[in-house]
């Protein structure tokens, strides 16, 4: 069976999702990157070939998230594909009717515009996270719940209180605040989410012209209380795809896919074996100019296989020398 | 010599080539700081409030590469330049901003330049800026003449030739630029040329963009009538100083027939937040050219700026695809 495998490396999670021949999911995973996005693919890719038929060939492999580069070096991707264009096409492969697509995830949101099944416009938070998954893990951390129970409760709200969510630091002193007062934790929960999806449509939003069906991709949708604030505040079709947290790996496998077969190319996949190999990382101060950039690289036995984070081209274009 | 520096910020890359004019026709040395690197900014937001904007940061930085480097540093106040249109009010405090944050920089060079009060005024400010090295009117009325010359002539060459100001700052100064293909498929940046420009805080976005495959044009390269009729089209009158570089061009742009208009602008600029957003709405209404804003902060990751750069790539590219398909 030939496969095609997506590997979309968060700031938060790590997704992997493989497709059939025919672009059908047959496996998907979902892991906490836990700060260490190079032993998570490998974790990943353990546990892919575990879970797929011994006769499995990988036919394509690409990787998207922030991480896609580094893991894209790792694991031999043949595309590296950001992640807006993967989730566009994840959410079409699925809607072909789509005209918006919702993702938050744990450290950034995004919206896609798409109007007869192209991207038009699409947006992301600028300068800062407010209002992204990482906010919402804290929230529940600090009243002292998981981020299920988080979800459940927030849908118990009757009286939802009003808490500004137009920057964590204030949305967390104004939640505080209501807390010492006496209001229900289901009604700050709740308000949370609805200051939260304000949030999201006042700045992400803004300026874009949100039409039905708005499809909701990304972790975060997990959340029921801010899919049900989403509904209400923009009162129309908002759908939530099963495997909306792999949609980012799927897009990518997909890209994959479309691509090899364009190419009839071999893929570059450097195999399952390399989830046994010990990586190593450094970085150091680039001296040559008083830009002073922070370079860091990824070695295997002593040999540099790639290095990011200048900014010019010197190191990365010589990546051995 | 005397030896004037002119900080590489700001206003540095629509004027440089009048003001280099004008000093040395007055017998000046003229010394720029050198290109922004992550050093200059941060010495620069040292030396402010938090809140001030990222291009005055970075000015701030160049002003201080500066000291010791000259004996003179020209920071002109840049009130207006054209009838009842005035600039932001960081242009309008520029000298005595910088004399109270840097306390060391070299004796300022300042001139009001404020077209509202007549042409008298103009010639007197700068008769009077051209004291401060000349004693000989003649000589000031000569180097002024041949600054304004020499700034035309910059003009020109951005207009006829297609070129950038650091390609005609350097072309001026005679090295080989390469000369655009105007057959290239084409994006647009607009914006201030101070975010344009600089390389350090847009991260190299011109350079990739032509890495992409793409020439780059931008706001310096129309004539003022088009951008002028672009402004009336989309708010009647402009407001701002310099609006052009945002309204004028991304109006034009739009309807240009590039593959796509990029807006830059400052995080935090209330004049940008208002233009820019004239542009997003137009881009809306007309539907035609993909259009994207990139907000500049003082992250110095890249990632940010890259995955914006390459899903509006991906965006343009998917979407000739599909029509290239639908014409088969």
């Amino acid at each position: 069976m030939e496969a095609y495998l997506g590997i979309d490396v968060g700031s938060v999670t790590t997704k992997f999702a493989v497709l059939n021949q025919s672009d059908e999911l047959v496996f998907h995973l979902y892991l906490p990157t836990q700060g260490k996005p190079i032993e998570m693919v490998q974790e990943g890719l353990k546990e892919v070939k575990k879970q797929l038929p011994k006769d499995i060939d990988i036919g394509g492999v690409a990787t998207t998230g922030s991480a896609r580069y580094l893991a894209g070096v790792i694991v031999g991707a043949d595309l590296v594909k950001n992640e807006i264009t993967s989730h566009a096409v994840g959410a079409l492969h699925y809607f072909p009717q789509a005209q918006t697509v919702v993702e938050i995830g744990g450290q950034d949101s995004k919206i896609i515009i798409i109007r007869d099944g192209i991207v038009t416009d699409f947006g992301m938070n600028t300068v800062c996270a407010a209002g992204t998954g990482s906010f919402l893990d804290h929230q529940a951390l600090r009243l002292n719940m998981n981020i299920e129970q988080f979800s459940q409760r927030s849908l118990e709200s009757t009286t939802p209180v009003r808490i500004a969510g137009r920057c964590t630091v204030f949305a967390e002193s104004d939640m505080i605040h209501k807390q010492q007062m006496g209001h229900r934790t289901e009604d700050i929960l709740y308000g949370l989410c609805q200051a939260l999806v304000r949030n999201y449509l006042n700045n992400v939003g803004l300026g874009k012209d949100i039409q039905p069906p708005v499809i909701f991709q990304g972790g975060v949708a997990f959340n029921q209380g801010i899919v049900k604030a989403l509904r209400e505040e923009i009162d129309t079709e908002v759908i939530v795809p099963p495997h909306h947290e792999v949609m980012g790996a799927i897009g990518a496998a997909l890209l994959v896919h479309e691509e090899t077969s364009a190419s009839k190319q071999k893929s570059q996949f450097k195999g399952f074996g390399i989830s046994e190999i010990k990586y190593r990382t450094s970085s150091f101060e680039c001296k040559a100019c008083p830009n002073l950039c922070e370079i860091a690289q990824l070695s295997l036995n002593g040999e540099v296989l790639a290095r990011w984070g200048g900014r010019c081209d010197i190191w990365e274009r010589s990546p051995t020398s | 010599m005397v030896k004037v520096g002119i900080p590489r910020a700001l206003l540095y890359y629509q004027y440089y080539p009048m003001w280099k004019t004008f000093f040395e026709g007055l017998g000046a040395e003229v010394v720029v700081s050198p290109p922004t690197t992550q050093a200059t900014l941060a010495v620069g937001s040292s030396r402010v409030v938090a809140d001030t904007c990222l291009p005055v940061k970075v000015f701030c930085g160049h002003v201080l590469a500066l000291v010791e480097k000259c004996d003179y540093v020209f920071i002109p106040a840049l009130r207006s330049v054209k009838s009842k249109i005035y600039n932001c009010s960081k242009f309008l405090g520029l000298p005595d901003m910088t004399r109270a944050v840097i306390p060391e920089c070299p004796p300022i060079l300042d001139i009001d330049i404020d077209i509202n009060k007549g042409k008298r005024k103009l010639y007197q400010a700068i008769y009077s800026l051209g004291r401060n090295l000349s004693w000989n009117p003649l000589q000031v009325r000569k180097a002024a003449l041949a600054a304004w010359h020499a700034h035309q002539e910059y003009k020109e060459l951005m207009i006829n030739k297609g070129l950038t100001p650091p390609q005609a700052i350097a072309r001026i100064s005679e090295a080989a630029t390469p000369s655009p293909n105007p057959k290239q498929a084409a994006i647009a940046l607009i914006g201030h040329p101070y975010l344009l420009y600089d390389e350090l805080i847009n991260h190299r976005l011109t350079h990739r963009l032509e890495q992409a495959g793409y020439r780059v044009l931008t706001p310096e390269m129309l004539t003022d009538e088009q951008l002028e009729t672009a402004i009336t089209r989309l708010t009647g009158k402009p407001y701002w100083t310099y609006e052009e570089e945002v309204v004028g061009s991304g109006g034009h742009y739009l309807e240009s027939g590039v593959e796509g208009v990029i807006g830059v602008v400052a995080f935090g600029c209330g004049p940008d937040s208002l233009m820019m957003d004239m542009v997003q709405r137009q881009a809306i209404r007309l539907r035609t050219t993909p259009f994207m804003s990139l907000t500049l902060e003082e992250h110095t990751a890249e990632a940010g700026v890259v995955t914006r750069l390459e899903a509006f790539l991906d965006m343009i590219q998917r979407r000739k695809r599909r029509e290239a398909k639908v014409c088969v």
